[in-house]
């Protein structure tokens, strides 16, 4: 069973109010109240100085004994938020995989989940080295997840939140004691594969019932009764958001690991896991105890995705 | 959620809510509505959206000098002009 052998985050320390970027953005005093007001959103992080790779290799060198494992490493998997996520032809993961010595490793990225293509790029790591796991069961797979906000689609999701630079890292491995994956589940809606405000009305309505309809299945299929679920780790989109959704699923709001929206913004598809370190920083996992990391995106259609993993 | 707690509020104060969201409905939409009543609908009649829903409970607060908790505010809340004054009027967080 694929489980999480280990996860590195980088958060820049730079913090940049929300009011600050919507003056940049060209939003209205009212709806940065209402961002303020509604949404909890307070400041992101930003790193004007790094580039993508520098994200990301602060990352890797989160992860405990990365230089005792990384010969393992068959697989090294991009999530992205969105396709493009620097200026041609640069390309910073394969940048990263010859500085750190893994040019053995096959690297790709996974997207077109928007920012749930991090949950996709965990189920996707355990089926590939679950076809490899006869002749290699050490193998491992990187996950690197971050991208920097830099066009004007990067800058916030509208009407929902403001993206923040960051990094994760995540091994991936075939088998082992924890964080062992239960369960996945996707809902994916292409019907939202258009810009139109009457589409972009639709996806605000249906988000919460959406979102916590995967988040249902995923539960379900892992065997778990929603009130053994110890902890949820958000993609950090808002506070409104997940108020919703906990009050469809009937769980509260506490269990939720919030801490991050307010300070951080939404960082990709790295939220999941830089929420992880969060609540292990707050001793909020035991062993044995089951979670959700849940995700929600739009951009060429729409994604609803939730994992099920037990610590 | 505004359901349980509805029956508590003033009826005064209520009307005095449905009447200020009636007021503000014009300013927020950007347009000229006719025949607006506590049964209009807010996003099927009228197209509010989410944001605009936000943007009227902000201006309410403004106008009628009121504190609204909006914990439990949610999708059913915007149902109605009605539904939104009985949602506002039971979740004040102080006269």
């Amino acid at each position: 069973m694929t489980v999480l052998a280990g996860v590195g985050v980088y958060v820049p320390e730079e913090r940049v109010p929300i009011e600050e970027l919507a003056e940049r953005i060209g939003l209205t005093p009212m709806q940065v109240k209402i961002f303020r007001r509604y949404h909890g959103l307070g400041e992101v992080a930003r790193a004007p100085k790094e580039g993508l790779i520098d994200l990301l290799r602060a990352a890797v060198a989160d992860l405990e004994d990365f230089d005792q494992v990384k010969h393992r490493i068959r697989y090294v998997l991009h999530a992205r938020s969105f396709s493009v996520v620097v200026p041609y032809p640069e390309n910073p993961v394969r940048e990263l995989c010859d500085e750190l010595g893994l040019e053995h490793a096959s690297a790709f990225a996974v997207g077109h989940h928007a920012c749930s293509s991090g949950l996709l790029a965990v189920e996707v790591a355990g089926r590939l080295l679950a076809a490899d796991s006869d002749d290699d069961p050490q193998a491992l797979a990187l996950i690197l997840a971050g991208e920097k906000a830099f066009t004007p689609q990067s800058q916030m999701v509208p009407d929902t939140s403001f993206f923040g630079e960051g990094a994760a890292a995540c091994l991936v491995q075939a088998a082992g004691e924890r964080d062992r994956l239960l369960a996945y589940a996707v809902d994916l809606r292409g019907e939202f594969d258009d810009d139109s405000p009457e589409t972009a009305a639709e996806y605000q309505n249906i988000y919460a019932d959406a979102l916590a309809d995967a988040i249902k299945a995923a539960v379900d299929r892992s065997g778990t009764p929603m009130d053994e679920i110890a902890l949820m780790l958000p993609h950090n989109v808002n506070l409104v958001a997940w108020r919703r959704v906990c009050r469809r699923l009937g769980v509260p709001t506490a269990k939720v690991v919030l801490d991050n929206v307010p300070t951080l913004g939404h960082v990709f598809c790295a939220d999941a896991f830089i929420n992880y370190r969060t609540a292990r920083q707050r001793g909020l996992l035991r062993p044995g105890e089951r979670y959700v990391m849940a995700a929600a995106g739009a951009g060429f259609g729409a994604a609803f995705a939730a994992l099920v993993v037990e610590h | 959620m505004a359901d349980t707690a509805a029956p508590a509020a003033d009826p005064l104060l209520r009307g005095r809510v449905a009447g200020g969201i009636c007021a503000l409905l014009p300013e927020v939409l950007g347009r000229e509505l006719a025949d607006v009543s506590e049964a209009t609908t807010l996003m099927e009649a009228l197209g509010m959206t989410s944001t605009t829903g936000l943007e009227l409970i902000l201006r309410l607060e403004e106008n009628l000098e009121l504190e609204i908790s909006v914990e439990d505010l949610d999708r059913e809340h915007f149902e109605t002009v009605g539904s939104l004054a009985d949602y506002v009027a039971a979740n004040l967080l102080e006269d």
